[in-house]
């Protein structure tokens, strides 16, 4: 995938290019990953296990944006509401973008454990 | 009290047309069960509206566009040309109005009582004006053999309407050349430069009659046929602008012309630039006396003038990123 503006080096680059919606797109493609889901549910479910509420247009924002890259796709809608499904390359960018983030939440506990003991 | 249907309905009006017609019906089903959990949130209308006009500019060619409603890139790049078109035809009515006032003010009175500052600032802009209209031909010509080639009954309309608007002012902006009060190109005192024709100057000046002092003259006595031009001319000219922008965005143009085009419109923008440049230095800098004094309509012009050239970059910007997207 091509590297846009703000784009980051690193295994992560298939969600960097979404600038300021990459951390939405995060938490969509992690919810997704357990199962289709439409936009209310996908934001309860964020809502509870990020603690975040994705407001509706933001929300749709980066529908949008995973859509068009094709991490997501849109399957029949049903009684006016459309689930979305996560896609074989959704999962790959989430899995390099969590192991980058993996990596930089263990070198940050390791360094803080080292110099600061248990804060 | 309105029912979450309604006010779900209300929030929804922010997008375009096109963006409710893809995710219209499921993006009102959140917003509803949204409207329900949480009555009342100014976050959330903040939030849609926000996201509502953004995908307005990218309608208009203005932003990027994402998702299932976008055209194709090559239609995108058409779109946000489209909207150059216009933006840079704004930009150069309003450079003409106050081009046109120095480029007067020269053949009457200046060099004679001009500071030096403004005498640069006067060859700056005329530079760039020049430089402005070579590209307007430069980028008018292939676009025109296209739509004379292809032939499509969609431009019929706009095509009409342009050279209705264009014969208008042509006529207009010719009639009343030497037949205003105060104003004219006479052409005894010599020009600015031996390649800009008097009658030029006098043309740029009568076109733009309604973006000068003469407003203030209504009060005192002009005739209905000045007055009609000046109300004609800057519809005409509004007619024109958004005409040529419709067939930029119908016209069938291959990949290379869309480039080229793009590549012309990034050295338009660039030249709008150095008018503006110029511009702030005659305001600001040369503050000269008598016929080519920078007044407060001049400063709303040039204010004016740098809101469009943001748009045309914009524009310009956009269209760049999906002539990327055109060439894989």
């Amino acid at each position: 995938m091509p590297k846009r503006d703000g784009a980051r080096s690193g295994d992560d680059a298939g969600l960097a290019g979404f600038g300021r919606y990459a951390g939405p797109a995060t938490l969509i493609l992690s919810s997704l990953a357990d199962g289709p889901k439409h936009g209310y549910a996908l934001t309860k479910d964020v809502e509870e296990f990020a603690g975040v509420r994705l407001a509706p247009g933001t929300l749709y924002e980066a529908l949008a944006r995973l859509e068009s890259q094709g991490m997501i796709e849109a399957l029949e809608a049903e009684d006016r509401r459309r689930p979305y499904r996560l896609t074989a390359a959704g999962a790959t960018a989430l899995q390099a973008h969590l192991d980058a983030q993996r990596r930089v939440t263990e070198t940050g506990l390791r360094r803080l454990k080292a110099n600061w003991g248990a804060v | 009290m309105k029912t979450p249907q309604e006010r779900a309905a209300r929030l929804l009006r922010w997008y375009p047309n096109a963006w409710r017609n893809r995710y219209g019906d499921e993006f009102a089903e959140l917003l509803i069960a949204d409207i329900e959990e949480r009555p009342q949130s100014a976050e959330r209308a903040l939030d849609v509206v926000r996201a509502g006009l953004l995908a307005r500019f990218a309608m208009a060619g203005l932003a990027e566009w994402h998702g299932a409603w976008q055209p194709d890139p090559a239609r995108r790049v058409q779109v946000s040309l489209g909207t150059l078109c216009g933006a840079l035809t704004a930009c150069l009515a309003l450079a003409a109005a106050m081009w046109s006032q120095l480029a007067i003010a020269w053949e009457w009175t200046l060099p004679a009582t001009a500071t030096q500052p403004t005498m640069r600032a006067t060859l700056v802009m005329s530079g760039a004006v020049l430089a402005f209209l070579l590209l307007v031909v430069l980028a008018v010509a292939p676009v025109g053999y296209a739509i004379v080639r292809n032939r499509n009954s969609r431009m019929v309309a706009p095509l009409l309407v342009l050279a209705a608007a264009v014969s208008l002012l042509a006529f207009g902006g010719h009639h009343f050349l030497y037949q205003w009060p105060g104003s004219g190109g006479h052409g005894a005192g010599g020009t600015l430069f031996p390649v800009i024709p008097a009658g030029l100057q006098a043309f740029a000046w009568s076109l733009t009659y309604w973006f000068s002092v003469h407003w203030f003259w209504l009060a005192t006595g002009l005739g209905g046929w000045e007055i009609a031009w000046i109300v004609a001319s800057p519809l005409a000219l509004a007619a024109a602008a958004a005409a040529a922008a419709t067939l930029v965005r119908r016209a069938e143009l291959s990949p290379g012309l869309l480039a080229y085009e793009t590549r012309l419109a990034a050295a338009a923008c660039a030249v709008m630039g150095v008018f503006l440049g110029g511009c702030g230095f005659w305001v600001y800098v040369g503050r000269p006396p008598g016929l080519a004094h920078a007044g407060q309509i001049d400063i709303v012009a040039a204010i004016l003038l740098a809101l469009a050239l943001a748009a045309a970059y914009q524009a310009q910007r956009t269209a760049l990123r999906g002539l990327q997207l055109v060439r894989g």
